[in-house]
């Protein structure tokens, strides 16, 4: 059975944001054929910019940056919200 | 016997003097009140009627999961947009105030023989008040029914329901007030007879804001940003659905005389249905030379495009030259779909191209084609531009397009903007890809296509499978 995502939302271009319990996916292409996954732990910072047409920036520890652009801001905080629920679930944030 | 004899005599009397008697003090006058009322109910009647063509037409260019969502919505508008125009929007439309609103006539309300005081937008049609309402109210559902059209199968249904509160109180009343209801662009003479720019623009212009908000469907564009089809589930529904809106033109058109006796409505359902024609040719001729494919859909939006462009000029343009305005309707029509949809704005049914540009069109006709003698007898505006009328009543025209225009797409899309920040306009992804139906209704449209519903059935066959081997 298929993993049901936490908290899911699009974004602008196909692009499909989930958060999992230990990671984010980032599901982006026409038909869905590039998925990114990103660890919670290696998540850095998660940011929304905007009232309207949001962006969603979420930086990893790496130095790489994820822009997700006009998102609806209730979709948008609430998946900056289940990162950092887990994040504090796991004791990542200090 | 002769009893018998003397009641039947009786009876016979009462029957022959009892209609003179009802009828000794009916004037002339109020026989004309009373046809003219039940043209305008009847029209109106056809014009409701239009819902269901609305209905059939965006289920027929939608996937199967969602065309639930579909009906639902246009009920759950219909029944807001009847309230909430009862208590609000009529008086702004037609209620007398000053030159942007209607400032009297709240609830649809005025006392015995104050309605023409109270409603003077509507004073020059003799119906009764709840004629002129339910004949009005069912414009206002049309214009909301477009807005829809390009939001379908991605919309959060409390979506729907919130902007039509907005936009049947507010929105759609305000520049029905300014052309219709005694306003500043129908003091400066615009012709809109029955609502190319009232409507049609309206509505396209409230879903154009909405739709670049919202965004398109998943997977409308490919990763190179091409537009790729998404074919509707059921092209005889919706064929069905342009019919039917074909013949609620009928009611649209002739309707808005308001009036059956001495009204030119006949001659207007002429120039209708002629244009109507001429932008099926058009749209055939388009899709032909761009695709060499006659395209079932570009057909009914051709027709639709054309009717929508009439609706203006009705009563003012010669007979030939509703087949132009059809026919040239058809073409811009398809040219604008083709642009649209390669500027990312993901419009399923076509309504922007249908219903914006025909309106635009269709608006700007009226100063190209208007006649003098049929000017005179409507008694709005001036004599168009091919007909030595000059520039002034294109002027007017283009004036009222920017006008009703430019409002309702800012107030739209602030509307819009307020939502997406607080509630959202979107589904989520996977009740998207899922379907409406079953994520916000509970409920599939075509249930048997989707879920096993006859358990039943499958049991006997695996029973008498088993009893076989």
């Amino acid at each position: 059975m298929a993993e049901k995502p936490m908290a899911q939302a699009a974004a602008r271009g196909n692009t499909i944001v989930n958060v999992y319990a230990d990671r984010v996916e980032i599901v982006s292409g026409w038909q869905g054929q590039h998925t990114e996954r990103i660890p919670h732990r290696s998540i850095a910072d998660v940011r929304v910019r905007g009232l309207v047409n949001c962006t969603l920036t979420i930086s990893t520890n790496e130095g790489r940056v994820y822009r997700l652009e006009h998102m609806a801001l209730p979709d948008a905080n609430e998946i900056r919200a289940a990162i950092g629920h887990q994040k504090r679930k796991a004791g990542l944030y200090g | 016997m002769r009893r018998t004899g003397l009641t039947i005599a009786v009876i016979l009397a009462l029957v022959m003097l009892l209609p003179q008697a009802a009828f000794a003090k009916t004037t002339i006058a109020d026989v004309k009140v009373a046809v003219d009322t039940v043209w305008v109910i009847v029209t109106a009647c056809l014009v409701l009627f239009m819902q269901a063509g609305f209905a059939m037409l965006e289920v027929g260019f939608s996937r199967m999961k969602n065309v639930g969502s579909v009906v639902a919505k246009i009920l759950a508008n219909m029944g807001i947009g009847l309230v909430v125009f009862w208590a609000f929007g009529f008086a702004i439309a037609f209620g007398t105030g000053n030159a942007v609103f209607g400032t009297e006539g709240w609830f649809t309300s005025a006392a015995p023989g104050e309605v023409d005081k109270v409603f003077a937008g509507l004073s020059w049609t003799e119906v009764p008040l709840g004629a002129k309402f339910l004949f009005e109210v069912a414009f206002a559902l049309v214009s909301l029914a477009i807005v829809w059209g390009t939001m379908l199968e991605r919309t959060k249904f409390a979506v729907y329901c919130v902007f039509a509160v907005v936009f049947a109180g507010f929105i759609y009343p305000t520049v029905g007030h300014w052309i219709w209801g005694g306003g500043w662009l129908s003091g400066l003479g615009m012709q809109d007879f029955a609502g190319s720019t009232v409507v049609h623009l309206q509505g396209a212009v409230a879903a154009l804001a909405g739709t670049l908000l919202l965004g398109p469907r998943l997977g409308k564009y490919d990763d190179e940003g091409r537009p790729r089809t998404i074919p509707g589930h059921n092209m005889p529904l919706a064929v069905l659905g342009v019919i039917i809106l074909w013949i609620g033109w009928w009611g649209f058109n002739p309707g808005s005389t308001m009036a059956a006796v001495g009204a030119p409505f006949a001659y207007i359902a002429l120039t209708t249905n002629l244009a109507a024609g001429a932008g099926v040719l058009g749209a055939m001729v388009a899709s032909y030379l761009h695709r060499r494919i006659i395209d079932v859909g570009m057909l009914g939006n051709g027709a639709l495009a054309a009717l929508v462009a009439i609706t203006a000029s009705c009563a003012f343009v010669a007979p030939w030259a509703s087949i132009v305005i059809g026919f040239v309707a058809a073409v811009v029509m398809y040219a604008t779909y083709i642009f649209v949809e390669r500027l990312r704005v993901d419009d399923p049914l076509g309504a922007i191209a249908s219903h914006g540009m025909g309106g635009v069109w269709g608006t700007l006709s009226t100063g190209l084609f208007a006649t003098p003698q049929l000017v005179k007898e409507i008694g709005v505006g001036d004599p168009g531009l091919f007909y030595g009328g000059g520039l002034h009543q294109l002027g007017v025209q283009a004036l009222g397009i920017l006008a009703a225009g430019g409002f309702t797409f800012a107030t739209s899309y602030i509307v819009f903007a307020i939502l997406k920040a607080t509630i959202g306009l979107r589904v989520k992804p996977h009740q998207e890809l899922d379907g409406l139906d079953v994520s916000e209704h509970g409920v599939y449209g075509y249930a048997e296509s989707l879920v096993a519903t006859d358990e039943y059935r499958e049991a006997v066959t695996l029973d008498s499978g088993g009893r076989e081997g």
